[in-house]
């Protein structure tokens, strides 16, 4: 369970997050959706360790992860796949995959998890040598969360999957995470502005505006709620 | 044609000398987007200490591997002291720092070691190898140059490329912040890469002294020389620094032989401007990013 606990952060004299709280269930989606500069990208960053809250918390099943280093909340499970997908565009698509889970020193486990990885996501295996700059967005979508399943991470952090991709493709890469979900207790938080399509995978939603929460609820609840959808979904 | 044939042996001795110099500017470069200017007074230091325990004593293949500990021991030092504190702060900032190390390291020599000019033993004989009755102008000490630099190029291409370490320092130096967020040290990985391109110097410094002798500022033509082939290389190929050193060695070493040896840096300099106005990016620049 992912608990974010009245977070504040803030960039000098701006504020972008006043007292944020959130709860991801093990085994669910979380939406965190919002405009730009809502502060969506600024809670992701705070959770995997990128930026210092001023204050507030982050606890992952209860223990306090506030002031851990990015890679030991890494280490723990946490697999943040950042806006543009953070793949490593000069290595191989094989070792971007293998970067995911080296640090558990498991070389039986790692093979496993990567055979599991190019099962998943088939347009990869055809690519495992080439580097990682010659693919698609969608094929590095694909990388960075079958990466998140190299690492054997129990959360997912995804930050904007849909920027740039056709939506064929991320209707697809979003049955997979959905799949893992149901199959594996997969716990996600998924950033998106396009509001539509996130409450349509995910079981919970909150919509953030200027760094606070102005709604939170059930997915399809918000989904049909008339005027928060005009006032902050844009839909 | 003779003549012709000596150079050129020559220049290959000087260039994989050159080469492990620019060898450990890029492995830096690389890793912080830093051009370290100590690296030669590094080395320089390193090569002072070899001598120090050669003339108490020691035999020539341990002051050798002093040489290559101390390296990465200098190395990993000063990447945490000097240039973690500043790993926020601009580039130049660091690169300041690193030409204040240099001048730090050339006044501190003096003081622990003396400053006059040393000669500095070879490990085998620098008379060149006898075929028949010819005697050629390459010795078993050139041999040697080129078969540690040989060796060392080896074993950090088999790290770089084939081990789970070597993947997580590429990784590191293409993208810290994402390499953290897979559970990468990053921290260690850069101490790490200074550490082994410091090492790299300090061989650079123990194969050169034999034949240039041991002073405070020995280092600072291979330093020029070094860089200067890592950018023809395009500062950022570890291959582009390798045949950059070359070059170099080939180039001097014609320079010296054919118009007098004044004309070294000359050369030096000629090159790298009719290098970089044909390609600015280096020889082996790579392209990073996919044009869409």
């Amino acid at each position: 369970m992912l608990e974010v606990i009245d977070l504040t952060v803030a960039y000098g004299p701006v504020v972008a997050l006043h007292g944020v709280s959130l709860t991801v269930a093990d085994g669910s989606i979380t939406t965190v959706l919002g405009a730009n500069g809502a502060g969506k990208t600024t809670l992701v960053r705070t959770i995997s360790g990128l930026t210092r809250p001023r204050g507030g918390s982050v606890r992952l099943d209860g223990r306090d992860i506030t002031n851990l280093a990015p890679e030991d909340i890494a280490r723990l499970g946490v697999a943040h796949v950042p806006q543009g997908q953070g793949v490593l565009a000069e290595l191989t698509v094989d070792e971007n995959l293998r970067l995911g889970g080296l640090w558990r020193r498991d070389p039986r486990g790692q093979r496993e998890a990567l055979g599991e990885a190019y099962e998943l996501f088939p347009p990869l295996a055809q690519r495992r040598h080439l580097a990682a700059f010659s693919l698609s967005g969608g094929e590095r979508q694909m990388l960075s969360v079958g990466r998140a399943l190299v690492a054997r991470a129990g959360v997912l952090l995804l930050d904007e999957p849909s920027l740039g991709l056709a939506r064929l493709v991320l209707v697809q890469i979003m049955a997979r995470i959905k799949t893992l979900v149901k199959d594996r207790g997969l716990t996600v938080l998924l950033i998106e502005q396009n509001a539509k399509s996130a409450l349509s995978v995910a079981d919970e939603g909150i919509v953030l505006h200027l760094g606070k929460v102005v709604a939170r609820g059930r997915a399809h609840q918000l989904l049909s709620e008339e005027g928060l959808r005009h006032a902050y979904l844009g839909f | 044609m003779t003549r012709f044939f000596v150079l050129t042996l020559n220049g290959l001795t000087q260039g994989a000398i050159y080469a492990s110099m620019a060898l450990a500017l890029v492995l830096i470069w690389r890793a912080t987007k830093i051009i370290n200017f100590a690296q030669g007074a590094m080395a320089m230091f390193t090569t002072y200490l070899v001598l120090f325990a050669i003339e108490h004593g020691a035999p020539y293949w341990l002051g050798f591997i002093v040489a290559l500990a101390t390296g990465l021991l200098i190395g990993a030092v000063v990447e945490r002291v000097i240039v973690r504190p500043v790993e926020s702060a601009p580039p130049l900032n660091v690169v300041i720092l690193t030409l204040g190390l240099l001048l730090f390291l050339e006044a501190l020599a003096p003081m622990a070691f003396g400053g006059q000019i040393k000669s500095f033993p070879p490990a085998f004989s620098i008379v060149g190898l006898r075929f028949g009755a010819s005697q050629i102008a390459f010795s078993p000490f050139d041999l040697f140059t080129l078969g540690s630099v040989v060796a060392v190029m080896i074993l950090l291409l088999v790290l770089f490329q084939k081990t789970n370490l070597g993947l997580r320092m590429r990784a590191s130096a293409f993208n810290p912040e994402v390499s953290r967020l897979l559970g990468v040290r990053v921290g260690r990985m850069l101490t790490l890469g200074w550490a082994l391109a410091s090492l790299v110097g300090a061989l650079a410094g123990v194969l050169i002294a034999p034949s240039v002798l041991l002073y405070p500022t020995f280092m600072d033509d291979v330093l020029v020389f070094g860089f200067t082939a890592a950018v023809l290389g395009g500062l950022d190929s570890a291959v582009g620094a390798v045949i950059g050193g070359l070059v170099m060695g080939f180039a001097l070493s014609y320079v010296g032989g054919y118009f007098g040896s004044d004309l070294d840096t000359v050369g030096a300099l000629v090159i790298l401007i009719a290098v970089l106005m044909v390609r600015p990016r280096g020889i082996f620049a790579v392209q990073r990013f996919r044009e869409v």
